[in-house]
């Protein structure tokens, strides 16, 4: 009896220290958060301990996702020259290459970017695909299979695994040998989701401007919201709302208004018709 | 008991965000010389609700243009120019001399009558 009661006891004393831990916890996020004490600049790095933790948790995560990736036959699909296209176009500017200094934009940010010597000869191929296809949140890597297909993701990946081992006199050949090749971009779309296209509305930076309904992104007011888009009679005040002028638009509003100030965002037409179904059919 | 906990701790990080003002939200355009209420009986009289939802203006519920909620917060006139008070008042009286292609129709008013438009437009969320 003695025991029990004792052992009640023990479970609330417990019971009310976790909530007292979380409330003094959730108390001083509060302040740190709401003074402002937090800095934000990219002139500050993290401490040595959350630095090794995002670092280390990168690897994990990276090695747990790209786990599923089939790595292709390289000699088959992939082509170093074309890779580096990709490269030259894409990557330079922030990682540099052998040789070559990256530009100011890859000199300024924090994380800063990784110079991929060591990494490219590190990483298994799947991994390294994996984070070039996906970007890494918060650390302003973007993800890239909206921009390059997945060939030209292989592509990018051989020459990562060739440029460690390169010269910086077979670098500049390569160079010269890849300056008429160009980036290869996704000519289709994957099957039609709703949580895929709203992938798509993030890669091309829609909701930016829009507010697009089922979607977390900021409160943004610079075009209009396009929640309960199916109501609407036009689109832009300038052409009826049908799916197929919907897609014309998407794909190039400069051409059809000369007014707007929505930019032509290269979005292809497949994954332009994705994006018009979802505002056609999210209030469904 | 958590439950009225969280509540707690809801209630405690709602009220210090209240009470901590939320920096840069301070521009608003501001409308030179209109009345907002009056702006909100020419938007009836004018029947500007049957393309445009207006919060604050009864039977404004048209589909036709887009909704005129947040004006203030908007960044553009009908995506094309910027939300500036004298642009504002200058499309609201007549659209299609600033943009041929749109559905939004020239409407013979007042310069005052769009200028009280635009001032109820700024002022009503």
């Amino acid at each position: 009896m003695r025991t029990g009661i004792a052992h009640r006891h023990k479970a609330l004393f417990m019971t009310i220290g976790a909530v007292a831990l979380v409330l003094i916890g959730a108390g001083a996020g509060a302040v740190i958060l709401l003074s402002g004490a937090y800095s934000t600049a990219a002139t500050k790095q993290h401490f040595g301990i959350t630095y090794r933790i995002l670092e280390q948790g990168l690897r994990f995560s990276v090695a747990r996702y790209a786990d599923k990736i089939v790595v292709p036959d390289l000699d088959r699909v992939a082509n170093v020259k074309v890779g580096y296209a990709c490269y030259r176009q894409y990557c330079q500017q922030c990682h540099g290459a052998p040789g070559v200094a990256r530009d100011p934009l890859g000199r300024g940010q924090l994380p800063s970017p990784s110079s991929l010597s060591e990494s490219a000869r590190d990483w298994p191929e799947a991994h390294l695909f994996y984070v070039t296809a996906k970007g890494v949140r918060m650390s302003g890597m973007p993800a890239w299979e909206f921009r390059i297909s997945t060939d030209g993701l292989w592509s990018t990946v051989a020459y990562l695994k060739a440029m460690p081992f390169l010269t910086k006199e077979e670098h500049r050949k390569l160079d010269t040998s890849a300056t008429a090749e160009s980036c290869p971009a996704p000519t289709t779309a994957p099957s039609y989701s709703r949580e895929t296209t709203q992938v798509m509305f993030r890669q091309y930076a829609c909701d930016n401007c829009h507010i697009i309904g089922g979607m977390v992104g900021p409160k943004t007011h610079i075009g209009p919201s396009l929640e309960k888009w199916r109501e609407r009679r036009y689109i832009a005040g300038v052409l009826p709302n049908t799916h197929d002028n919907l897609v014309r638009w998407i794909v190039a509003p400069q051409e059809i208004s000369a007014h707007t100030m929505m930019p032509d965002l290269d979005v292809i037409e497949p994954h332009a018709q994705h994006m018009a179904r979802y505002l056609m059919t999210m209030d469904e | 008991m958590a439950g009225r906990m969280f509540r707690f701790i809801g209630l405690l990080l709602t009220s210090s965000w209240l009470v901590a003002c939320i920096p840069g939200r301070d521009y608003e355009p501001r409308i030179i010389g209109g009345d907002p209420d009056q702006g909100r009986e020419a938007l009836a009289r004018y029947e500007c609700g049957v393309c445009h939802v207006i919060p604050g203006v009864p039977d404004a519920i048209g589909k036709t243009g887009p909704a005129l909620d947040n004006y203030s917060r908007r960044s553009y006139v009908a995506g094309k120019f910027p939300n500036e008070p004298e642009v504002l008042v200058r499309w609201i009286a007549d659209a299609p001399a600033m943009a041929p292609q749109t559905a939004m129709p020239a409407i013979a008013m007042s310069d005052k009558e769009a200028r009280d438009m635009a001032a109820y437009l700024y002022e009503s969320d």
